[in-house]
C-alpha cells in the first residue's frame, strides 16, 4: 500500500495536550426499562491515548460493541461518562467509524459514497474527486470509483467502508468487527493492511473482535471483556514491531505466541 | 393478459395494476453469454403471445360470422377496425369522431391522467414522507388516506362537479385523488422502514437530520415509491372513464359514454382497445423508470 500524505509534523502534539483521546469513567449500560432491563455493560473505566491501537476483545454477548456503539455516540451510558476529545460524543463528530458489514449506499457508486462522506465533512467539491480517488488507492482500490457497489467482492465492499471511515479526516477510527464476515484469505489481507495504514498514520484506533489472533495481530494493546455484563478482565499491552515486519515472520515470533496464550486463557476464563 | 413464467423472476416484486413482470435489461456484468439465451427466450415468448392474439381475434371473427348474436350486441373484429378507420380521418365531411380524431381523444384523456394524477402523485409523495418521518402527521392523515382509498372515485365525483361544475377541474381534481392514497401509504411506509444499519452509516460520516432523509431515507424508499406510483396511474387509468361521464368529450371515456348511448359498440370496443393498449405501455415505461432509477434493487 503507498505511504500516506501524512507527516510527523501533522500528527504529532495532539489538540487535547496529551489527555486521552477517548475516556470511559464508571460507565454501566443497560437495555431496557425498570424490572426488564438488562446490563449490558460496566461497571467499566478505561482511557485510550492518542495513537493507541486499542483492540476489546470478548464472548459474543460481553458488551464490546456496545461500548464502542457508546463511544460513536450511537447510544449514551445509563450511567457513568464517556468522552471524546474531551466532548460527549456524538456520530460523525470526532470518529471514523467501520461496522462489520460494509454498509455501502446502493444507489450511490462506489466513488460518490466515499464523495458523501467527504461532502458531509466539509471538503469543497473542486478537491472531492482527488481525494476519492487517493483514499481509494490507499485502501489498494484504485480505478473503481465508477463501479457499483454490487459489482465489487464483499472484501472490496469493506476496503471502500474503511475508505469512507477515513474520508472525514477524523483523528478516531472505531471498528467493529470489521472482518468477521469475510473469508479467511480475504482478512489476512484485510488486517495486513490496516495494520500498515494504522502504523503510518498513527490515528488511534478502537477494534472490537472475538478473535484472538487479530487482537495480537493489530493492537498495541488488547483489553479483554468479561462475559456480560463487560467489566475488564483483563488490560494488556502489545508490544511487537509495528513497522517493516513481515505479517508471517511477525505470527512467528515467540513474544506472539506467548500474547495470544495469555489472551486466549482470559477470554476463555471470561467466558465461563 | 397471458402469463408466462420469467426468465429472471424477481422475488420482491409486488404486482402492479397491469400483470406479469418481464425480465428488466440484463445487469451491466452480465456479458454476452447470458445475454443470447435471454434473448431467445424472450422471442419465443413474443411469438407466442402474437400466436395466441392472432387466435383470439381468428375465434371472434368467426363467432361473429355465425351470427349467433346481433352485429349491434357483438361486433366483428373487422367492424372495429372500421370504426378505427373511421374514427382517425375524415370521412362523409365528418372528422374523426364527433369532431376529433382517436389519437387526439385519448390524447387529451392522457393529458388529463398526467396532470391530474401527476398532482396526485406529489401530493401522495409530500403527506408519504411526513407521515414516514412525524409519528404525530401519521396519526393524523392515516385515517383520512385509509377512508379515501375505500371509495370509489365515481361516489366523490357527484360532489366535485357541484364544487368544480363540469369543465376540466372536477376531471383532474378526481384523478389527483383517485392517484394520491396508493402513493401516500407505499411512501409513508417505505420512508418509516429505512434501513437502520444504513442511516447509522449515514449519520457517522456527519449527516445531520435532513441529510439522512435526503441521503439514505428517500433513495432507500425509491423502489417502493415507484411501484405506488404505477399503482397511482393504475387508478387513475380505470377511473378515467369515470372523470369522462359528465361533459367527456373529446376524450376516450366520453367517447366510450357517447357511443354507448348511440348502440355503436363497434366504437365502444376501439375505446376499450385505446386505453387497455395505452394503459400497459405506460405501465411498461414506469416499469423500465423504476429498472433506470433504481438499478440496486435486484442486487441488494
Amino acid at each position: 500500500m503507498p505511504s500516506a500524505p501524512d507527516t510527523e509534523k501533522d500528527r504529532a502534539p495532539d489538540a487535547t495536550g496529551g489527555a486521552p483521546v477517548v475516556s470511559v469513567r464508571e460507565v454501566r449500560h443497560s437495555y431496557g426499562r425498570g424490572a426488564d432491563a438488562v446490563t449490558a455493560l460496566g461497571p467499566l473505566s478505561l482511557e485510550i491515548p492518542a495513537g493507541e491501537f486499542l483492540v476489546l476483545v470478548g464472548p459474543s454477548g460481553c458488551g464490546k460493541s456496545t461500548l464502542l456503539r457508546l463511544i460513536a455516540g450511537f447510544e449514551h451510558a445509563t450511567e457513568g461518562a464517556v468522552e471524546v476529545f474531551g466532548e460527549r460524543p456524538e456520530p460523525g463528530s470526532r470518529a471514523g467509524i467501520v461496522f462489520q458489514q460494509p454498509r455501502l449506499f446502493p444507489w450511490r457508486t462506489v466513488g460518490d459514497n466515499i464523495g458523501l462522506a467527504l461532502r458531509y465533512a466539509g471538503v469543497p467539491r473542486a478537491e472531492r474527486a482527488r481525494r476519492t480517488a487517493e483514499l481509494l488507492e490507499r485502501v489498494g482500490l484504485a480505478d473503481t470509483a465508477g463501479r457499483r457497489t454490487w459489482q465489487i467482492s464483499g472484501g472490496q465492499q469493506q476496503r471502500v467502508a474503511i475508505a469512507r471511515a477515513l474520508a472525514g479526516g477524523k483523528r478516531l477510527l472505531l471498528l467493529d468487527e470489521p472482518f468477521a464476515a469475510l473469508d479467511a484469505l480475504t482478512r489476512e489481507r484485510l488486517q495486513e493492511d490496516l495494520r500498515t495504514v494504522s502504523a503510518e498514520t498513527g490515528t488511534t484506533s478502537v477494534f472490537v473482535t472475538h478473535s484472538v489472533d487479530e487482537a495480537v495481530f493489530l493492537g498495541t494493546r488488547a483489553i479483554v471483556l468479561t462475559d456480560r455484563p463487560g467489566t475488564v478482565a483483563l488490560d494488556l499491552p502489545i508490544d511487537l514491531p509495528r513497522t517493516g515486519a513481515d505479517p508471517d515472520e511477525l505470527r512467528g515470533l515467540p513474544a506472539y505466541a506467548a500474547l495470544r496464550a495469555e489472551i486466549g486463557t482470559a477470554v476463555r476464563n471470561a467466558a465461563r | 393478459m397471458p402469463t408466462s413464467p420469467s426468465v429472471r423472476e424477481r422475488t420482491a416484486e409486488p404486482s402492479g395494476p397491469a400483470g406479469p413482470v418481464t425480465p428488466g435489461p440484463p445487469g451491466a456484468d452480465g456479458g454476452d453469454r447470458r445475454r443470447r439465451p435471454e434473448r431467445a427466450a424472450l422471442l419465443r415468448r413474443i411469438g407466442l403471445r402474437v400466436l395466441a392474439l392472432a387466435v383470439l381475434l381468428g375465434l371472434w371473427q368467426s363467432v361473429t360470422a355465425l351470427q349467433l348474436w346481433s352485429p349491434v350486441l357483438v361486433p366483428s373484429p373487422a367492424a372495429v377496425w372500421r370504426a378505427l378507420l373511421e374514427t382517425s380521418g375524415t370521412h362523409d365531411g365528418v372528422r374523426g369522431y364527433q369532431g376529433h380524431t382517436l389519437i387526439e381523444h385519448l390524447g387529451i384523456s392522457l393529458r388529463r391522467i398526467f396532470v391530474g394524477a401527476g398532482a396526485g402523485v406529489v401530493a401522495g409523495l409530500v403527506a408519504g414522507v411526513l407521515m414516514g418521518t412525524l409519528p404525530w402527521v401519521r396519526v393524523v392523515l392515516e385515517p383520512a388516506v385509509a377512508f379515501l382509498r375505500t371509495l370509489p372515485p365515481l361516489a366523490y365525483f357527484s360532489l366535485l362537479i357541484i364544487w368544480f361544475g363540469i369543465d376540466e377541474a372536477p376531471k383532474l381534481w378526481l384523478l389527483a385523488i383517485a392517484a394520491m392514497p396508493p402513493v401516500a401509504v407505499a411512501t409513508a411506509s417505505a420512508v418509516a422502514s429505512a434501513p437502520t444499519a444504513l442511516v447509522e452509516a449515514a449519520r457517522a460520516i456527519g449527516a445531520r437530520r435532513g441529510q439522512v432523509v435526503t441521503s439514505v431515507v428517500l433513495p432507500s424508499a425509491l423502489p417502493e415509491i415507484l411501484v405506488g406510483v404505477r399503482l397511482a396511474f393504475g387508478i387513475a387509468y380505470s377511473s378515467v372513464v369515470a372523470a369522462e361521464t359528465v361533459n367527456g368529450l373529446p376524450g376516450i371515456g366520453g367517447l366510450i359514454r357517447d357511443a354507448q348511448r348511440y348502440n355503436q359498440s363497434d366504437t365502444v370496443v376501439l375505446g376499450l382497445f385505446a386505453i387497455g393498449v395505452s394503459g400497459l405501455l405506460i405501465d411498461a415505461a414506469l416499469r423500465l423508470l423504476a429498472d433506470r432509477l433504481a438499478p440496486w434493487r435486484s442486487h441488494t
